[in-house]
């Protein structure tokens, strides 16, 4: 809201300043991410059900909100390191560790899953650790040094795996990723609403959401007024490790087995949804600035496309262009809306 | 420490020259097979190939930016040449023409998007490399195209003399081509320019917007012809190719001494950091350590040479300071 408005509305409240002022704030609403999202998603589900067979159908719904669960957390993930105006490429390569790690827990030592999903997430942790101490230590861009080590945690995990998968996993891990809630909702699904909850109310509500914020959108002023920087960045890298090893675990329970190339080469494959995501909802590159219920949108409007894609028999193959192309119009549409509210305040 | 020698010291080639002559000498010493005629050759192709795909994502790093879609082109020119010689049975030259002007096209594609709209090279670059490679598989429906015609085979096979291939040629022509650009051409001068400061640059009469898609065809034209020459050098046109291009095409620049934020790169020190990394590859394999190891040694190399760039950065900076004291 913009400060000279407000006063003028106290100073003078006439009626038609006041309708002027809601009209603006419908409309910025309207223009939101969210709300573009939420209009898309709404649109290409009447149209899918329309235009295929079994888009509406329960186990369609059930395999939809299953893929789109993990494509969420995936896009928290990166949307956490977003946030410091950094990257972090390794999203894909500490999430495969991470699941990794958990299946030679459970398998090599033996230990019960619950201790070693800790053990995975908590390895999430320090690899995230890893890049945000090396980033905020050497002072370079978190592109590079995400780059380079995610080739070295990925090339780390097959030396030390033999690219051996862990496929012996307890059942617990199959049935919570079979198990279906009311006919068609997952409980992957249940995981993403949760940790999005959590990072929503981090963010709104505590200190250390706020500062991470504060921290990426201006480091310097942030730090003139006694937010430790690095400290933050750091944390903020170690969440996005976290966040990827749940995606992964997820990912081992849909597929019932901790695989090396699950996320592709590198953990490449995980980029473009871990982008697309917040890039969808409205996240700045430049940092400082989240939406944690617009990551959620996008990823479930990428994955609501690409099963409908491939409903509509595009080809499996063709989905990815789609996705690219979807990336494309995204930021133009962003961009778009930025200049057109930034007129109408000129206004 | 006399002047002279600072002076080399402080050229960008000259550390990664020495590290190459070093590393030459150790593994050499320790295993003559390395320096076997048969072992050069393997050695150069790789070089040959690689340094194709470095100075594509130099000359990005030039002005800047990024370019995730380097491999995703190259793939798509590589499955173009290989299906366009199988399919419509075209001769080779105009196939290889014809894959190097949708290299060019991509490229030019991609400047026209991030100068247009000013976006970030990474988000617009992801979405290409996304939609490339959906082209690529979309076309080839993951399976290899076989029919590349034998002139084409034997290019990538045979040596023009001893243990040097003919895939040598092209890369040299375009090292050359690739200097000679940046070091005495305005339009070099002017890509150099606009990656110091672009404000700047546009202040004093340049063109950003068309230097940077100038810059991203030349990307894109050099992505292809390391693509195609690629086809040439395993004989069969898979759309696998570029999968593995970027952080290889990242590591030697870097090596090089490259500026990521830009304004400065060196296409001879780059040629060293390719060599750099195909030496030590090769030194893995010769020494039967775990070819996994590779990509652990990659990032290692990358992390190692940011980090000397970044200690030579300071340390110019620190430079004048201490000689007023």
């Amino acid at each position: 809201m913009r400060p000279d408005d407000s006063s003028a509305a106290v100073l003078a409240p006439a009626v038609p300043e006041l309708q002027a002022l809601k009209r603006q704030q419908v409309l910025r609403l309207l223009l939101s991410n969210e709300f573009g999202l939420l209009v898309l998603i709404l649109v290409f589900g009447v149209a899918f059900a329309l235009l295929t067979t079994g888009f509406l159908s329960a186990f369609n719904q059930f395999t939809l909100n299953r893929t789109a669960a993990i494509n969420i957390v995936i896009g928290y993930s990166m949307m956490t390191v977003i946030v410091t105006g950094g990257l972090n490429l390794a999203v894909g390569a500490i999430g495969v560790c991470a699941a990794m790690f958990c299946g030679w827990l459970i398998e090599g030592l033996g230990l019960p899953w619950p201790a070693a999903v800790l053990g995975g997430l908590g390895l999430g942790a320090s690899l995230g650790f890893l890049n945000g101490w090396v980033v905020v230590r050497s002072g370079l861009h978190s592109f590079i040094v995400t780059l380079a080590s995610m080739s070295i945690f990925f090339g780390m995990m097959l030396f030390i795996t033999r690219a051996a998968s862990f496929r012996a996993l307890p059942p617990a891990f199959a049935e919570f990723g079979r198990m279906k809630l009311v006919g068609t909702v997952s409980p992957l699904m249940l995981v993403a609403i949760a940790v999005g909850g959590l990072l929503v109310a981090m963010y709104r509500f505590t200190a250390l959401g706020r500062e991470m914020l504060a921290a990426g959108a201006k480091p310097e002023a942030a730090l003139l007024s006694g937010v430790r920087v690095g400290r933050i960045f750091i944390l903020c890298h170690m969440l996005s490790g976290v966040l990827a090893g749940i995606a992964a675990l997820l990912l081992v329970a849909r597929t019932g087995a901790a695989i090396p190339s699950m996320a592709g080469q590198l953990g490449q494959d995980w980029l473009l949804p871990a982008f697309l995501g917040p890039v969808l909802g409205g996240t700045l590159l430049s940092g400082g600035r989240v939406s944690v219920v617009g990551t959620f949108l996008g990823a479930v409007l990428v994955a609501m496309l690409t099963n409908g894609l491939l409903l509509l028999k595009v080809g499996e193959f063709w989905v990815q262009t789609c996705l690219g192309l979807l990336l494309l119009v995204a930021v133009l549409l962003d961009k778009a809306r930025r200049s057109y509210l930034a007129r109408r305040r000129m206004l | 420490m006399t002047a002279g020698l600072r002076s080399y010291l402080e050229t960008d080639w000259f550390g990664p020259l020495a590290i190459t002559a070093l590393a030459v000498a150790v593994i050499g010493g320790l295993n003559p097979s390395f320096l076997s005629p048969f072992n050069i050759q393997v050695l150069l192709l790789a070089i040959a190939v690689n340094t194709l795909i470095a100075l594509s994502q130099m000359i990005i790093i030039a002005v800047g930016q990024m370019n995730l879609a380097v491999g995703a082109i190259g793939g798509l020119a590589a499955v173009c040449f290989a299906g366009l010689m199988q399919v419509w049975g075209l001769p080779p030259v105009a196939a290889a023409v014809a894959a190097l002007a949708i290299g060019l096209a991509a490229g030019i594609l991609n400047g026209i998007f991030i100068a247009v709209t000013e976006i970030s090279a990474f988000v617009i670059t992801l979405a290409s490399l996304s939609v490339y490679k959906g082209i690529n598989l979309g076309i080839t429906r993951a399976q290899p195209f076989y029919g590349v015609a034998d002139s084409v085979k034997a290019f990538g096979n045979t040596t023009v003399f001893g243990p040097v291939p003919w895939l040598m040629v092209p890369t040299l022509v375009v090292v050359g081509l690739i200097w000679y650009l940046l070091n005495r051409l305005p339009l070099g001068r002017s890509i150099l320019a606009v990656g110091g400061n672009s404000h700047a640059a546009e202040l004093s009469g340049i063109s950003v917007s068309s230097t940077l898609i100038t810059a991203h065809a030349i990307s894109g034209l050099l992505a292809a012809l390391a693509g195609v020459v690629l086809v040439a050098r395993l004989q069969i046109g898979q759309p696998t190719i570029g999968d593995d291009w970027l952080i290889l095409s990242f590591a030697a620049p870097v090596i090089g001494g490259a500026v990521l934020s830009g304004g400065h790169v060196s296409t001879s020190a780059t040629v060293l950091g390719v060599a750099i990394v195909a030496i030590i590859t090769q030194a893995l394999v010769l020494f039967r350590i775990d070819p996994f190891f590779v990509q652990v040694v990659l990032g290692g190399l990358i992390l190692w040479a940011v980090g000397v760039n970044r200690w030579r950065e300071v340390r110019l900076r620190q430079g004048p300071r201490r000689a007023l004291r």
